[in-house]
């Protein structure tokens, strides 16, 4: 091991220091926004950078948000060279010029100044309850290009001196509907990153600038070396993975593919993604940005877990991702992006996920339940005012992972269970829907020798006057997301509209006309298993078949476990045979 | 007559006595997990020996035991509560297994390979019930007495010993699960019956019906324990009162800890900040932080205008305990926590301990890790011969042995990876407390630090030091903090309900009828404590914030017949907390109430310290040796005193050591350590 240039306590000290300011500015976010989807189930990020753009601690977040945040604080910094004062507040939204994911997702960046010197940025990006274009949420199909998609904002000023420029956030709010709940959701974004400068000025006090910076040049260089060595135990050779989504919302039916080959050598790696579809007309296309923090997010699930919250610049480093300009994960103005998150952000991690896990088979990873949620907007009749509201309660749990089954009740690949689910409780009260049923849905789990969670059935009444829904932030239909190692992939989703004595099937990535009364009923699918479910420990099945996690059949056909319906017991004997003729076949 | 705190621990039982003297003796006997009961007898058996007398006439003489416990956080932690099954709304029967979705509790969001939660009550045994209530507390769906029933029938077949009734929007109407309730008591008979209005009347299904299966579970045992108990002091002569201590910081009958049992988490911790509080009063001072470091965990807590501080967002082991608890932040970090390299190559400390079995390597129990007692140890802190008042003698080259392995693969010499693991540790406390002030935006540099616990005094001025905490104050009975801090705390019980309004709509005739409510169940709960009415302190706070928000902010409500004025008031100081709290507030947001609490308490009989005698500036005929300490990796021959024979005033600079009989009080070279007429030492860094 080289020799420390800084103290090792100091060392420690800083690096957890920068891990718990950025866990406080989530939780100033938490405490004082008004946005359900940020308050309550947190679709938000938070991470610091240093003055050369370099990645200093990103150890929460979704990864779309904010692991790829090297690309956008250099984009201001190179937009405001010579331009940065100290209480600048910096607005980007812009996926092509700023290097965000889609529009929806609001950048707030502060830059750090310490005794008139810049030496760091902070930044908190949060999905906004709207922000502008044809229809409220921003996750609508069939927009023309990215400018009926909502307000495109470049990077701009919108505080100087800690002074907000209110003609210039007059003018964006005037923009999207609610403009003050938008407001409030702002105000704690910009008061996160004021509570990061305090925290990060009180470090500096304390150690000292040159101390500080020689700890994040430790800091990297330690994660580097963790990296390179995982990758280095990695047989040399290239590895393939691929995943489509359901459609690209206008050209329906019809998936479009993410194809990468992750290409070992020594202790580097690249993934590359140029097999992949062209750019589409629809809207689930990836700005590079999209496709770098995706894959990096799926790798970083197969170094050391220990690693965890440490991850920064120097994990990056050994680390090549390359998309091809045009292609579907790295398109070009002005091609539409509001599904990118869902649609083919996700299936770019499963990608990255299969083909790992043929390279790691020892750290075999299941794709996780594919988000099946949606936006329904409207009047409440309560208090005659608009709404808007999504969720993250639908989509099925997390995927298997060689070792253990799926956790139930994670939600989201991209956000790796840092998003949260609602209560029935808050949603009834705030917004006129009312839950008739949620709960964990009989054999919706991928199979395997590690099963994946479970998915749900979810159904909601309209109590409320006629709605719009718009099904764009769902998916898996038609395709369905890798297991690993023989492991079933995640089981499809369907969803109904219940209409008096009708029912017809309603699909993603469309939108929708709900009617008062009408009733929306979503059955999802779950993580994908690990392993061949045919060696899956007979007991364990048969307690899924207690709990109802799985049905009798199901325990037969996939399992080869048969079980008694009367005493709920495993038939030894029928099993075996079971289990021993499918093996010789 | 005397009094008896007595705080049950992992390794000892702690028996603090006061006499009607005002004076108190302390006696410390080892812990019987198996029969906790058991401990506390012998321990009170002890404290009889102590004061000449038989065991029964003890007992007799006793008027009042206030009693903290781990046994319910023993028994969640470690998977041995009560089996239970739960009645809950159909169609939402997994609200406790899907849990909002919770993975990262305790790891990283990119660390896959961890097992799935395990829920408390099993999906099987989570049995779907025909009702609905609405947000209002509209009925739209009467109860199915029928499938209750057959509920019941299965439930007692499964050989269950709790059952939790959790309906969706029960805070809003409690009818349907009282009706539930009704049947259960009816029908299973000597089972636990809880309901999650009777646990936490507030909304947000998932946190509600979380605490009520804890509570659920602990119920049976704590049950179980304290009906033995009960009967066991009642056999030995005891006719006093016994009070358990509660989550909250409050004091209660076993009959109320056993209707809500989940009151018991934290019993014994939870009693430590009202330690650091009257120490705090005694010594004029108001903003402190407490930490009290055992053998295996350290607690922190942070104390403001010498007020307890109070959180609803515990998690407890993997179980979301949304009560109103002491906020006492717990981490693995004590004399036994063991030191380690990880793979970044940094020095790690905790949190695995080893406990008390091995022990620290130095204990000779065959222990082989190198822990923070050893590191004590070889910088000279700890005597070799007079831990624990030579209960246990040490064993240097142990300790030496297990610590080279850590110096070997730092590249370091013994003394300097002792002084690492040392640092290490107080590095890694600095850092817990960090986050429980900051995260309310709190300066440490404006607390002085109260530091109990057997090894809280070894190393509090170390850690004031490194955070640029000034003062530290070490109380006289350090080592038994909890059940000294049991003494000092109140009688009560806290209440609260939910109404959810615009303040500009708000109906305060409704505001009025529910602190009405709460404080008539108080009043009549404070008769059956037997508390005078004049004594009963009956405190308000209201939870408010901007409309739309999903946290409120607590603020004080006045008392009496409430008037628009009050609201008022009330507005004024919500937006100003915001502020405190999170560097901005909007004037320009409607406002809205949530919650109303009501907290009522009486204080138990005042009790004062005995004084010490006083003595002059110089602690002359205390210096007992000297010996060879390390501080900040330099050698002093070091003063070493004895604190039986500290006297008030007297003063030693640092660095010194002071032992006393179950701890000792390390003082370095930048302080200076005065003792009070109360026999509190107080550390003040040298100008």
């Amino acid at each position: 091991m080289a020799v420390c240039r800084v103290n090792p306590l100091t060392l420690s000290t800083v690096w957890h220091a920068l891990q718990s300011i950025c866990r406080e500015m989530r939780h100033v976010v938490d405490r004082t926004s008004q946005n359900y989807l940020i308050a309550q189930l947190h679709d938000v990020s938070v991470g610091i950078w240093d003055a050369r753009a370099r990645t200093v601690a990103i150890p929460i977040g979704l990864s779309v948000q904010y692991l790829g945040g090297k690309l956008s604080v250099e984009y201001v910094l190179n937009k405001f060279k010579g331009n940065l004062n100290p209480g600048d507040m910096i607005l980007v939204n812009d996926p092509y010029k700023g290097y965000c994911c889609h529009l929806p997702d609001w950048g707030f960046y502060r830059p750090i100044f310490y005794r008139g010197e810049l030496l760091f940025f902070t930044m908190v990006r949060a999905h906004q309850m709207d922000t502008g274009g044809a229809y409220p949420g921003g996750y609508f199909p069939n927009a023309y290009d990215i400018h009926a998609e909502g307000l495109c904002i470049p990077g701009i000023k919108v505080m100087e001196g800690d002074r907000e420029r209110e003609d210039v956030m007059e003018l964006i709010l005037n923009n999207v509907r609610w403009p003050q709940g938008v407001r409030i959701d702002n105000y704690a974004q910009i008061a996160a990153t004021r509570v990061c400068e305090q925290r990060v000025t009180a470090l500096l006090d304390k150690y000292g600038k040159e101390t500080v910076l020689a700890c994040l040049e430790e800091m990297m260089d330690r994660t580097e070396r963790a990296v390179r060595a995982t990758i280095e135990k990695i047989p040399d050779g290239t590895y393939y993975g691929e995943a489509a989504t359901d459609d690209d919302g206008t050209e329906l039916d019809v998936p479009v593919w993410v194809r990468c080959e992750i290409a070992v050598k020594g202790d580097t790696l690249t993934v590359d993604f140029s097999k992949s579809d062209k750019q589409r007309k629809g809207f689930v296309n990836c700005v590079f940005n999209t496709t770098f923090s995706n894959a990096l997010s799926a790798l970083f699930m197969f170094m050391d877990p220990g690693l965890g919250e440490y991850h920064n610049e120097g994990s990056l480093r050994p680390i090549t991702v390359s998309a091809p300009p045009g292609s579907v994960v790295n398109a070009q103005y002005p091609a539409t992006v509001g599904a990118s998150p869902v649609s083919m952000g996700h299936q770019i991690i499963e990608s990255v996920v299969m083909a790992m896990s043929q390279a790691m088979p020892e750290r075999a990873v299941a794709c996780w339940g594919k988000r099946y949620e949606h936006y329904f907007f409207g009047l409440d009749p309560r208090t005659n005012e608009k709404y808007v509201v999504t969720t993250f309660d639908i989509a099925g749990g997390a995927g298997a992972v060689r070792g253990f089954d799926g956790y139930e009740g994670a939600i989201s690949i991209g956000a790796l269970g840092e998003v949260n689910r609602g209560n029935v409780e808050e949603v009834e009260a705030r917004f006129p829907w009312r839950s008739l049923r949620w709960e964990f849905a009989t054999d919706t789990c991928g199979a395997g020798v590690w099963r994946g969670a479970s998915g749900f059935h979810w159904e909601v009444e309209n109590v409320g006057g006629d709605a719009g829904m718009a099904t764009g932030s769902s998916d898996g239909e038609l395709v369905r997301a890798p297991g690993a190692l023989g492991g079933e992939p995640t089981p499809n989703s369907k969803a109904f509209l219940i209409r008096g004595s009708d029912t017809s099937q309603i699909r993603a990535h469309r939108l929708y006309e709900v009617k008062s009364g009408d009733v929306i009923r979503k059955i999802s699918g779950g993580g994908a298993g690990v392993g061949n479910p045919a060696e899956r420990d007979p007991e364990k099945v048969r307690w899924d078949v207690i709990n109802e996690f799985i049905g009798i059949d199901k325990a037969r056909d996939t399992y080869h476990v048969v079980i008694d319906p009367a005493s709920l017991d495993v038939d030894i004997e029928k099993t075996s045979m079971l289990r021993s003729s499918q093996g010789k076949a | 007559m005397y009094r008896a705190c007595i705080d049950i621990g992992g390794t000892f039982t702690d028996c603090l006595i006061l006499d009607t003297q005002g004076s108190l003796r302390a006696f410390k006997v080892p812990s019987t997990p198996r029969d906790p009961a058991a401990g506390m007898l012998n321990g009170l058996a002890v404290a009889a020996r102590g004061y000449n007398k038989k065991p029964d006439d003890f007992l007799r003489q006793i008027d009042l035991i206030v009693h903290g416990s781990t046994l319910a956080t023993n028994a969640l932690l470690t998977g041995r509560g009560a089996k239970v099954a739960m009645l809950t709304t159909k169609g939402f029967r997994d609200v406790t297994e899907i849990r909002r979705g919770y993975r990262n509790v305790r790891t990283s969001m990119f660390n896959l390979f961890i097992p799935p939660y395990k829920p408390l009550v099993p999906r099987r045994l989570r049995f779907p019930i025909e009702e609905r209530t609405l947000y209002t507390g509209e009925i739209v769906t009467p109860l199915n007495d029928g499938e209750v029933r057959q509920a019941i029938g299965k439930i007692k077949e499964a050989g269950v010993e709790a059952i939790a009734i959790c309906f969706l929007h029960s805070y809003a109407n409690k009818a349907n699960e009282d009706r539930a309730a009704a049947i259960c008591r009816e029908m299973a008979d000597g089972l636990y019956v809880t309901s999650s209005y009777q646990v936490l009347p507030i909304w947000r299904e998932y946190e509600r019906f979380s605490t009520t299966v804890v509570s659920a579970t602990i119920g049976p045992i704590a049950s179980r324990y304290l009906n033995r108990l009960g009967d066991s002091l009642k056999q030995q002569g005891f006719k006093g009162s016994l009070l358990m201590v509660q989550a909250n910081g409050l004091v209660e009958t076993p009959q109320e800890s056993i209707r809500r049992a989940v009151y018991l988490l934290g019993s014994g911790p939870s009693a430590a900040p009202s330690a650091a509080a009257y120490c705090g009063r005694i010594t004029g001072k108001d903003h402190l932080i407490s930490i009290d470091m055992g053998g295996t965990s350290l607690d922190v807590s942070l104390i403001r205008k010498g007020e307890i501080p109070m959180t609803t967002e515990c998690w407890v082991g993997d179980e979301r305990v949304a009560i109103k608890m002491v906020d006492v932040h717990s981490a693995g970090a004590g004399g036994g926590s063991i030191a380690w390299v990880d793979s970044l190559g940094l020095l790690r400390v905790g949190p695995q301990s080893a406990g008390a079995e091995p022990g620290p390597a130095c204990y000779g129990k065959g222990g082989e890790d190198p822990t923070v007692t050893d590191a004590d140890l070889l910088l000279g802190y700890i005597p070799a011969d007079y831990f624990l008042g030579g209960e246990i003698s040490l064993d240097v080259d142990l300790a030496r042995k297990a610590v080279q392995k850590v110096a070997d693969r730092l590249r370091l010499d013994l003394l300097q990876a002792a002084q690492a693991i040392h640092t290490t540790v107080n590095s890694f406390m600095a850092d817990s407390i960090t986050e429980i002030s900051t995260k309310r935006g709190y300066d440490v540099r404006d607390f002085a630090l109260i530091a109990g616990g057997g090894a809280g005094p070894i190393h509090g001025p170390a850690l004031a030091e490194r955070l640029g905490i000034s003062t530290v104050i070490i109380p006289r009975f350090a080592a038994l903090y909890s059940a000294f801090g049991m003494f000092a705390m109140d009688i009560g019980r806290d209440y609260a309900r939910s109404y959810h309004s615009r303040v500009d709509r708000v109906s305060l005739e409704q505001v009025n009828r529910l602190y009405d409510e709460m404080e008539l169940e108080a009043q009549a709960a404070m008769k059956s404590l037997k508390m005078p009415k004049g004594e009963v302190n009956l405190a308000r706070t209201a939870e408010l914030r901007y409309v739309g928000q999903f946290h409120e902010v607590e603020v004080p409500m006045a008392a009496g017949k409430l008037t628009e004025h009050h609201v008022k008031e009330a507005v004024a100081k919500f937006h100003k907390r915001h502020q405190e709290l999170y560097t901005f507030s909007m004037n320009f947001r409607a406002v809205e109430f949530l919650n109303f609490r009501l907290k009522a308490t009486a204080r138990k009989a005042a009790f004062q310290l005995e004084k010490i005698a006083q003595g002059k500036k110089k602690p002359e005929g205390s210096l007992k040796r000297r010996r060879t300490c390390i501080f900040n990796g330099k050698s002093f021959n070091t003063p070493v005193y004895d604190g039986e024979r500290i006297r008030a005033g007297n003063v030693i600079r640092g660095p010194a050591i002071i032992e006393e009989q179950a701890t000792t009080v390390v003082v370095p070279p930048a302080f200076e350590c005065s003792a009070d007429r109360f026999k509190s030492y107080i550390l003040r860094k040298r100008k």
